[in-house]
């Protein structure tokens, strides 16, 4: 990028602020930095602008260097961090169109971080990418003392179970002391109750509850987790038996973090794409029109918008689905097309022409880029209606031998419906918590997966349950169905190796 | 807020790829057995690159079952029934189809001598001897060898190269000083103010228009072109005895098309093996059905042949080369043999083997193929080898063999499918057996 143009980009950003505290959007300072394509591919592929040294970002660089080299697609978009100072990159390659698109873009989404109660949540931990940073140098010197391999080792296992946390993003783990005494004092109040009771009018009912009260308060008093708990890799940092040393709770404390510190982005990916595409149209027309872009850009524009919200036959595309979303949603609550009377009209001709000129279209997209999940949006505004209008479909891959072919399996609205809610439903990681972290009183591991009708894949379980072993240092158990039927998998050294034992 | 030029940084990108390359390649070493078995390496040209359908390596997590079927949403015009479209599966895709859906194939191709780069792992001829003649030439590969003024970047000896520079320093400020009397800081200022320039620092004392202020000296090192230095490497090699390889195939008419393909992909190997490994080892083909004959290499791995067996008869044909070309005095020899054990006259085969070895050869190495696994049929060569010989039948990683005494250096295996070719050669070409 050349240095005239580099000032007449800086010009363009100041007018998007501009225009966009004008439509409404919260604005921040926010750090535009040029940079050659690599950087951003890097970006992209370790989850943090730096991180540490890991092979599977290694992959996912090269992966995506790949298409990029190959196809010129696949080009990051935007690549925008939900930092204190949201940071951003620029290609400084890309055509001049492309990146003030980029700009406006980001504008979308840095609104989008400032108002969303979830993304908003993600911001308290934006001093996660600062750690990430200096983990990537205190990581490198784990690897020259205790050697490459071994660290690796840790933290393939951390990332196995990283993403387990609790569903709700905006519980705040306690400590196990502090629970055991919540729980603890919720038992003695009850057995206070009970103790009132004058003594001669006691029934041996009630002496039976006491003792069993009593003998919870003693289980209660040693169990852990007193509670089952979702985060995994807090409960082995916190009590892995092997020992961990020092460096290796480091470790797997970062990946903890980075892990909670993205989630909350996460949950709100179509929502967030789409709001901004929503709004990078708007302002890039506003700056066409206003003359800061020349026709010929504002063609280059054009290509690059329908590009990436095009019509994909087998891949959920976010930006084009959340930019419709918003759009469809907007129109109807302009149009009134909302509430109990809307709802109940059957007659379909009625329901199309419906207009009560409600105007509320643009408070109603407000109000669910500030309050929406992905989740909750799907299951509200998914209406049967925009799901055929968007013509969206179910698709399976045949498998027949020498290729795979891709098959239309079903247009029912209900069923796509629960097929995109479940895609985003904790994104596709099972639920599973700690039972107990001294399982026959023996230091053993026991996990329980709550079963929400998807048996796990066995090849992925086992390899989780060994890389859980190597962190746990002894037995680890899994409660979990397995062809509809209850099942006990252990994963314990024999001969030093990780081995599986499958009990039904 | 302003839109920066951002400051570069190393790009890591590249090398955490290449540590997940390096676990891909280790991924196909733990496959090398099923890859090697894949009988078109051997019936296509030589050179040839293998193409082997890697899947991308993946943190191990808990994940739902997705069923033997992918699946997922789309968009677009389309009814239940109607196809969106088609990818076409990588060839020769290992395991179960399906098994792994929703993964990436990487299809790799690997040279062949990469993957005998992966086996060769300390494998060698066993017994290899001092002969009189010395020359077959084993490459170690390359070598440091000393320092030079010219080189490739990546040779660069940092360390020599900074030293030359220091050297040069003092030498310019010895020439700065004996040139203009000054002291050693203002020297030193002026080169300084002068970014190492010779001639430049020597204007810049001599109009006395030092502006530096540096208050001691701090060597730093100043470069010309000459004061680079390159490490320089040397080819490594060592001188060894010459070697013949004798490999002599069944191809009677017992030899079914499965039985031929383990005998010839295990001679293919063994072939491929030696010559990575050694820059000058003579290989001679013999077939043989009820007569033996040398055959050039080309003909050795399409000959279709039929009718009964008579094993000496190779082993005679064997006898007949040490004699006339390849003397035991001069050349390690090596006779391997393939069969199916089958056999009109054992006993003679077991003469014919005995007088072989008498004339002092390396080794004899024999592989019985069994894919019926009649295992050691009463009847079949390897009861001969075993019972004439009196050799002891060991089991040795799931493989049967037979190994003769530091005297009798003999190696009989049984390989009964795929799976044992790669197994076969590394016992075959076990470095250190019959040392003493």
């Amino acid at each position: 990028m050349t240095k005239k143009e580099l000032e007449r980009l800086a010009e363009l950003e100041k007018r998007t602020k501009e225009i966009a505290v004008e439509f409404g959007l919260l604005t921040t300072d926010i750090l535009f930095e040029v940079v050659p394509a690599q950087r951003v591919l890097e970006g992209m592929s370790y989850m943090f602008p730096v991180n540490f040294s890991h092979w599977s970002f290694g992959r996912n660089y090269e992966k995506n260097r790949t298409i990029y080299e190959h196809t010129g697609h696949g080009i990051p978009y935007e690549q925008v961090w939900n930092f204190d100072i949201p940071r951003a990159f620029l290609v400084e390659t890309n055509p001049f169109a492309l990146n003030a698109l980029i700009v406006a873009h980001v504008y979308g989404h840095v609104d989008f971080f400032l108002a969303s109660r979830y993304c908003q949540h993600g911001r308290t931990m934006s001093y996660v990418a600062e750690e990430a940073h200096n983990a990537a140098t205190r990581f490198a010197k784990y690897e020259e003392k205790y050697g490459k391999r071994v660290v690796e080792k840790v933290i393939d296992a951390g990332m196995s179970v990283m993403w387990h946390q609790n569903p709700d993003p905006f519980f705040e783990e306690q400590d196990e002391e502090e629970v055991r005494e919540q729980l603890l004092a919720f038992e003695r109040a009850k057995l206070e109750r009970f103790k009132d009771i004058k003594s001669e009018f006691r029934k041996p009912e009630t002496k039976q509850e006491i003792e069993k009260i009593e003998h919870r308060l003693e289980w209660l008093s040693s169990k852990t987790p007193p509670e089952p708990t979702y985060d995994i890799l807090k409960y082995i940092t916190a009590k892995s038996p092997k020992p961990l040393k020092p460096w290796m709770v480091d470790v797997l404390t970062v990946l903890r973090n980075q892990a909670r510190a993205l989630s909350p982005n996460m949950r709100t990916k179509m929502l967030n794409e789409g709001w901004a595409t929503y709004w990078h149209v708007r302002i890039m027309r506003r700056l066409f029109e206003e003359g800061a872009l020349t026709p010929e850009e504002h063609g280059i524009f054009n290509d690059f918008h329908s590009g990436v919200t095009e019509e994909r036959k087998i891949s959920f595309n976010w930006y084009r689905i959340g930019l419709s979303v918003l759009e469809n949603v907007e129109e109807r609550w302009n149009k009134g097309q909302f509430g109990r009377e809307y709802d109940e009209e059957r007659s379909h001709a009625k329901r199309l022409s419906w207009d009560t000129a409600a105007n509320l279209g643009k408070q109603k997209i407000f109000e669910i880029r500030s309050h929406y999940t992905d989740r909750m949006a799907v299951e509200e505004l998914f209406t049967d209606e925009f799901i055929h209008e968007q013509q969206l479909y179910f698709w399976i891959g045949i498998n027949d031998g020498d290729s795979i072919v891709y098959v239309v399996a079903e247009d029912d609205p209900a069923v796509i419906r629960q097929e995109i809610k479940s895609m985003m439903t904790t994104y596709g990681t099972p639920i599973i918590r700690v039972g107990d972290g001294n399982y026959e009183g023996n230091s053993h591991l026991y996990l329980k997966h709550v079963f929400n009708g998807y048996d796990l894949d066995s090849r992925y379980r086992d390899h989780t349950l060994a890389n859980i072993l190597y962190l746990w240092g002894r037995k680890v158990y899994l409660e979990t169905v397995i062809d509809g039927k209850d099942a006990l998998v252990s994963c314990e050294f024999e001969k030093k190796q990780p081995k599986i034992k499958i009990k039904q | 807020m302003p839109i920066i030029a951002s400051e570069p940084t190393a790009e890591r990108g590249r090398k955490d790829a290449r540590r997940h390359r390096e676990k891909q390649r280790d991924a196909i070493k733990e496959r090398l057995p099923e890859i090697i078995a894949d009988e078109s390496i051997i019936t296509h040209k030589k050179g040839k690159v293998v193409k082997v359908p890697i899947r991308s390596i993946d943190i191990p997590h808990f994940k739902p079952k997705t069923g033997d079927e992918q699946s997922g949403i789309g968009q677009g015009s389309g009814k239940p029934g109607d196809v969106i479209g088609q990818k076409r599966l990588p060839n020769g895709e290992p395991g179960e189809a399906g098994q792994e859906p929703g993964e990436d194939y990487i299809e790799t191709e690997i040279p062949i001598e990469e993957l005998i780069e992966m086996m060769l792992e300390d494998l060698g001829l066993p017994k290899l001897e001092e002969k009189e003649m010395q020359n077959i030439t084993i490459e170690l590969g390359w070598k440091i060898a000393g320092l030079g003024k010219a080189g490739i970047w990546p040779l660069l000896d940092k360390r020599a190269t900074a030293r030359e520079g220091i050297r040069r320093f003092w030498y310019f400020i010895r020439a700065l000083e004996s040139e203009t009397g000054q002291d050693e800081l203002t020297c030193f200022r002026a080169l300084k103010q002068s970014n190492g320039v010779l001639a430049d620092a020597l204007e810049v004392v001599k109009t006395n228009s030092v502006t530096d202020q540096s208050e001691s000296v701090e060597p730093f090192p100043i470069f010309t072109n000459e004061d680079l230095r390159y490490r320089q490497i040397k080819e490594d090699t060592q001188e060894q005895s010459r070697a013949v390889v004798v490999a002599m195939m069944d191809v009677s008419g017992s030899m079914g098309d499965m039985k031929k393909y383990l005998a010839r992909s295990m001679i293919f190997w063994l072939v491929e093996f030696l010559r990575r490994l050694y820059v000058q080892v003579e290989v001679r083909f013999i077939i043989h059905h009820t007569v033996a004959k040398i055959v050039p290499e080309e003909d050795f791995f399409r000959t279709v042949e039929s009718g009964g067996t008579f094993c000496y008869t190779a082993y005679e044909k064997a006898s007949g080369l040490v004699d006339s070309e390849y003397p035991t005095d001069g050349w390690n020899v090596y006779v391997w043999h393939f069969s199916d054990g089958d056999d009109f006259d054992r006993d003679k085969t077991v003469g014919e083997l005995n007088k072989l070895i008498a004339k002092g050869v390396n080794m004899v190495g024999y592989g019985e193929i069994d894919p019926d696994e009649r295992g050691s049929s009463a009847h079949g060569l390897w009861s001969a080898f075993k019972d004439g010989l009196g050799l002891e039948e060991k089991t040795v990683n799931d493989m049967d063999i037979l190994v003769g005494p530091d005297t009798l250096p003999f190696l009989g295996v049984r390989i009964e499918e795929r799976e044992d070719i790669l197994p076969a050669l590394k016992t075959f070409l076990k470095k250190d057996r019959w040392a003493q």
